[in-house]
């Protein structure tokens, strides 16, 4: 897929532009953005997304609950979800692999830890 | 503030005898607050409270080192672009002036593109010094939420002060007085199980530390 499309999940609406601007420069400009899990849903379901890049920390529904909804939704379970987030303990990181994350970043993190692991998963998934 | 002559006068003639009341009088105050404490049930909630403070000083101290450390990444970058912006500015003004001299020499011994070369080069490194300047605002989102943890803190600590003040109130003004309702939002499921940003990873051996070590625990998982 040569343009693939994103959703990027953050409540710090500073955080999302920051990883936007990252995605853009990584040449993935087709970007949408979702303050928290449960407006991430309705966008998820409304329209086309090939990938979801989202913090865990959020209000209203959090990274893992969006993780359990798309993965237990048929139309969505296939999108790759990366997780971006300031959760630093092992055993959410586990919870996040089994919950079927398909990578997980530690903030703060780097431009090329970003662009290693879309590119990584997009080719996983059959998308690059 | 100066002590008055008149009160310093009054002090040094009643410190002899005025010392040990006063420390009488401490004594007997922290008592009556330890035995009140004991009374209502509360030392053990504000026991719990005072060890988070330890806490919440490690976490504003987290938040101004990152903080700090944003600033200085911001200045260095932008002291490095400037720099370069400036050495683009006097190559540009020097090669308009070899245009003007002698265009065809000008192109002819590569000075041109020598500075398109040039040019080239500090347009990448620019761009590298304002990816990193907009790299440094991600403290915005981990302080956030650390704050949002330290204000948590302190309305849990002013909820049990109000607590305190209304049970210790005297018994004609206990009618009058009803806890008041809480301002701040409640508490969700997710503040109590997330941990945030590790504010001192020397503190815990269940954090990872780099992205590296994330890399190798998925690795371990079998992802």
């Amino acid at each position: 897929m040569a343009n693939p499309r994103f959703l990027v999940v953050d409540d710090f609406s500073t955080m999302r532009r920051i990883v936007r601007n990252l995605l853009k420069e990584s040449g993935f400009a087709d970007a949408d953005e979702a303050e928290d899990g449960v407006v991430a849903l309705q966008k998820l379901r409304a329209s086309n997304f090939d990938f979801v890049v989202s913090d865990i920390n959020m209000p209203n529904m959090n990274g893992f609950q969006l993780l359990a909804e798309i993965k237990k939704d048929e139309k969505l379970k296939h999108i790759p979800v990366l997780m971006v987030t300031a959760e630093a303990r092992k055993e959410d990181i586990v919870l996040a692999a089994q919950q079927g994350a398909a990578g997980y970043i530690v903030k703060p993190f780097t431009k090329a830890t970003l662009e290693d692991k879309v590119i990584h998963i997009l080719k996983k998934a059959g998308l690059a | 503030m100066e002590p008055s002559a008149s009160a310093h006068n009054a002090g040094d003639a009643a410190s002899p005898d005025a010392a040990p009341d006063v420390h009488h009088k401490i004594g007997q105050l922290t008592r009556q607050l330890h035995d009140a404490l004991q009374e209502l049930g509360l030392a053990e909630k504000l026991q719990g409270t005072a060890g988070e403070l330890p806490d919440a000083k490690s976490r504003l101290s987290y938040i101004a080192r990152l903080t700090g450390e944003a600033a200085e990444k911001v200045l260095n970058r932008v002291d490095q672009a400037k720099t370069q912006h400036d050495h683009i500015g006097a190559q540009t003004r020097h090669m308009i002036a070899l245009l003007v001299a002698d265009p065809v020499a000008a192109v002819a011994k590569g000075h041109i593109m020598n500075f398109l070369t040039d040019l080239e080069k500090a347009n990448s490194e620019v761009d590298q010094h304002l990816t990193e300047i907009m790299m440094a605002q991600d403290f915005h989102d981990l302080t956030g939420q650390v704050i949002a943890r330290v204000v948590n803190l302190a309305t849990v600590i002013e909820d049990q002060l109000v607590e305190l003040l209304i049970q210790t109130a005297p018994p004609e003004l206990q009618s009058r007085v009803s806890p008041p309702a809480s301002t701040a939002a409640p508490l969700s499921v997710d503040d109590v199980v997330l941990s945030g940003p590790v504010v001192d990873a020397s503190q815990s051996t269940d954090v990872v530390t780099s992205q590296s070590q994330v890399d190798d625990l998925l690795a371990s998982l079998g992802f």
